[in-house]
């Protein structure tokens, strides 16, 4: 009898796959690491979902029609992400898709031009940025190379000059910093490079490769890597007598638990920020704050207002396609998506309530600005004006 | 295999390639990656289920099929023959893995099965010419006997075809000298080598044709991602595939198809419940939970696997007819020695 309910139970799940999910009068897609490797900054994927569920419950949807935002898990695995796109192009007819890793964008950005779906990229990859021949890929701030310029511009600005990279031995490590060596922007910017340093991406100790590095006197180190791998190389700093001021990370080394766990050895330590913290004193914490008045929010991150800042553009665009076609969602899905695609595109001076300056898709990237965050008394704190990579 | 369980599968194949065609993209997605995780599931049976040598470097494995298909296609070269070429390059990387059973057995062959997958793993990161280093291989769309696989329902048609010329061939094998050596190796290679069985060739063989069938997943799952990265083919793929042809039950030829459907869909089915009652994200965090849980159990209350349970419905046969004939049963090996027992 048990092997029969789990059999039946079973072949439910999957008999229920070959049907769509709910009806709505549009569908948006969204995809991320739920559950797998880097879960730490899940927060966007609950934060694009989230923004449409406010303007289900705040504003009436996108111009009158109600959402169907779908989040999916995508546990940072190729198959399951592929999987995951076929059902949200194929089964739930999305009209914008918001995929995850680098990996899954790079095997996908042939198919989605095949598709003709718009595609809001979680990464930060350049490989995936290139608006003739990827026309419906956007992605939400600066490459992770235009995050590297943006900190080798700072150390120009306060006369520093030496410049190590130190980066893991994956795609996410390797591929940034090839591209800025290859680009000659060090030397253009008159900073010399003294040295390139490789670690495993699941490293445990780097102080041998830190004594290194100390060895080298830089006036900057650059970590391309995320917060567990700033852990470590912070930690292992403090013990060789490298002083965190010197090291600066992306976007992704924004985590509370670098203060937390590292106390006075992280003071001074500073990274890449796009996005405005959760709970700065910005207009769009006013909406996020009455969303959360009514609904749980998963994760009061940065990468929260990252997701949300994603939902602004992918609407704004949505709302304006609409718009053009008569204040009606079109019955012509292709087309639909096709118009969402150029609306996309056409976006200029998008205003996101403070979460970034405001978005210009003419390049598929909204913005490429940062600011830089130093970690003081605890916590992270912008320690300067907004720095374009371009 | 008798003519009515033959007609049986043909018919079965003929149903499900109509199907991947008829299918949207999403089914024919899920087909697709049940046909391929089964060619793999029944490669690794061969070398497991059969012959009784334990490996951890079938990701590896299918790796390398997917590389040698991807660079073959992307120089011009046929899917056809992309796929055979992927075949020959992983037997022969399989009979290298292979090299280390002629000394070593059981747990510590086990182990140096682990060290290839390692060593397969670092060289899909270095060798950058060949693989794309960490950024992983791009996969053009590949053609057939001249003709494009564009669509999702075509390539999933491909893979049914493939897995029926796969699971024809191996279990045809099985009934051939070779394999009956197979699994003679298997049950004691002190009595192989006492039967004038030799031994050294009789691996080699085994690790040669599971790679050659390897590479050929490989190959497929290639051209289905239009990506081959080190992070598609690493241990944890292997786990994936021990648990097929667990589930599905070691040693058997349905087993493996069983396995790999139940494998390939149960993180679907998890999600569509999850979904169905408002828990998907809650259900996520417990799917691998879930998973590690039915295997335990399985290993537990159902060893011989899913595949076991079907002699038993009424419509089936009352014997298990898919089963590795063990020693002394019809089919089998001349002579008994263990009572037919399972690995």
């Amino acid at each position: 009898m048990k092997k029969r309910i789990l059999g039946a139970l079973f072949a439910a799940g999957v008999a229920a796959a070959a049907a769509p999910s709910r009806a709505a009068d549009l569908t948006i897609c969204a995809w991320g690491t739920i559950t797998g490797p880097d879960a730490l900054v899940n927060g966007m994927a609950y934060g694009t979902r989230d923004y449409f569920e406010f303007l289900n419950q705040f504003r009436g949807g996108i111009a009158g029609n109600k959402v169907n935002t779908l989040l999916l898990d995508g546990r940072y695995k190729l198959d399951e992400e592929l999987k995951i796109y076929r059902r949200c192009v194929d089964q739930e007819n999305a009209v914008y898709v918001n995929g995850w890793s680098t990996g899954s964008v790079n095997a996908l950005k042939d198919q989605i031009g095949g598709d003709g779906v718009p595609f809001m990229t979680d990464s930060f990859a350049s490989q995936v940025l290139d608006p003739e021949k990827l026309p419906y890929i956007f992605m939400a701030g600066p490459t992770y190379e235009q995050q590297m310029i943006i900190a080798l511009r700072d150390l120009k600005q306060k006369g520093g000059k030496r410049v190590v990279l130190m980066h893991a031995d994956n795609e996410y490590g390797r591929g940034p910093v090839s591209v800025v060596r290859q680009s000659g922007i060090i030397p253009k910017l008159g900073l010399e490079l003294v040295d390139t340093v490789e670690f495993r991406y699941d490293a445990q100790d780097l102080t041998g490769q830190l004594l290194r590095v100390k060895s080298r006197n830089p006036d900057m180190v650059y970590i391309q890597s995320s917060a567990p791998q700033a852990l470590v190389t912070l930690r292992d700093a403090a013990k060789v007598g490298l002083p965190a001021r010197l090291f600066i990370g992306n976007m992704y080394d924004i985590s509370p638990t670098i203060p937390e766990q590292l106390g006075p050895a992280a003071e001074g330590f500073r990274a890449i920020q796009i996005y405005a913290q959760f709970g700065e004193e910005i207009p769009a914490m006013k909406d996020i704050e009455a969303f959360k008045a009514k609904n749980k929010i998963a994760k009061e991150d940065i990468y929260y207002m990252k997701g949300w800042l994603q939902g602004t553009a992918m609407s704004a665009a949505i709302g304006n396609a609409i718009q053009k076609s008569g204040g009606k969602v079109p019955s012509d899905l292709k087309a639909f998506r096709k118009l969402v695609r150029d609306e996309m595109e056409a976006l200029r001076d998008v205003n996101t309530g403070g979460i970034t300056p405001p978005l210009n898709y003419a390049d598929h990237q909204g913005s490429t600005q940062a600011r830089i965050a130093e970690i003081k008394d605890g916590k992270y704190a912008v320690a300067g004006e907004w720095i374009d990579a371009r | 295999m008798g003519t009515r369980r033959l007609l049986l599968a043909l018919a079965v194949a003929a149903v499900l390639i109509a199907l991947s065609l008829l299918l949207g993209r999403f089914g024919a997605y899920l087909v697709r990656a049940v046909a391929i995780a089964g060619i793999g599931a029944l490669s690794l049976n061969l070398l497991i289920g059969y012959c009784g040598q334990i490996s951890f470097a079938q990701g590896a494995l299918l790796g390398v099929g997917a590389y040698v298909a991807g660079n073959l296609g992307n120089a011009g070269v046929d899917g056809v023959l992309a796929l055979l070429g992927a075949g020959v390059a992983t037997a022969a990387i399989g009979a290298l893995i292979g090299l280390p059973a002629l000394r070593l057995r059981g747990l510590y062959f086990a182990i140096a099965t682990l060290a290839a997958q390692a060593i397969l793993e670092y060289l899909f990161k270095m060798l950058e010419p060949f693989t794309g280093g960490v950024s992983g291989l791009v996969i053009r769309q590949p053609a057939f006997f001249g003709v494009p696989v564009a669509s999702d329902q075509v390539s999933a048609a491909v893979s049914v075809l493939v897995l029926l010329i796969a699971w024809l061939a191996l279990t045809r094998l099985t009934r051939t000298n070779l394999g009956r050596a197979f699994l003679v190796v298997r049950e004691s290679e002190v009595v192989a080598k006492g039967m004038g069985i030799d031994v050294a060739r009789t691996k080699a063989w085994a690790f040669a044709i599971s790679g050659f069938v390897a590479g050929i997943a490989g190959g497929l799952i290639g051209f289905a991602a239009r990506l081959a990265s080190p992070e598609a083919f690493t241990l944890d793929l292997s786990a994936d595939y021990i648990a097929m042809i667990i589930v599905g039950g070691l040693g058997s030829w349905a087993g493996p198809l069983v396995g790999a459907a139940f494998v390939v869909l149960l993180p679907e089915a998890i999600q569509r419940v999850g979904e169905a009652f408002d828990i998907a994200n809650l259900l996520s965090a417990l799917r691998e939970l879930a998973f590690g849980l039915l295997i335990i159990l399985f290993l537990i209350f159902e060893p011989r696997g899913l595949s076991s349970l079907l002699p038993r419905l009424r419509w089936a046969q009352p014997r298990r007819r898919g089963a590795a004939p063990s020693l002394g049963e019809p089919g089998g090996a001349a002579v008994a020695t263990k009572g037919g027992e399972r690995p």
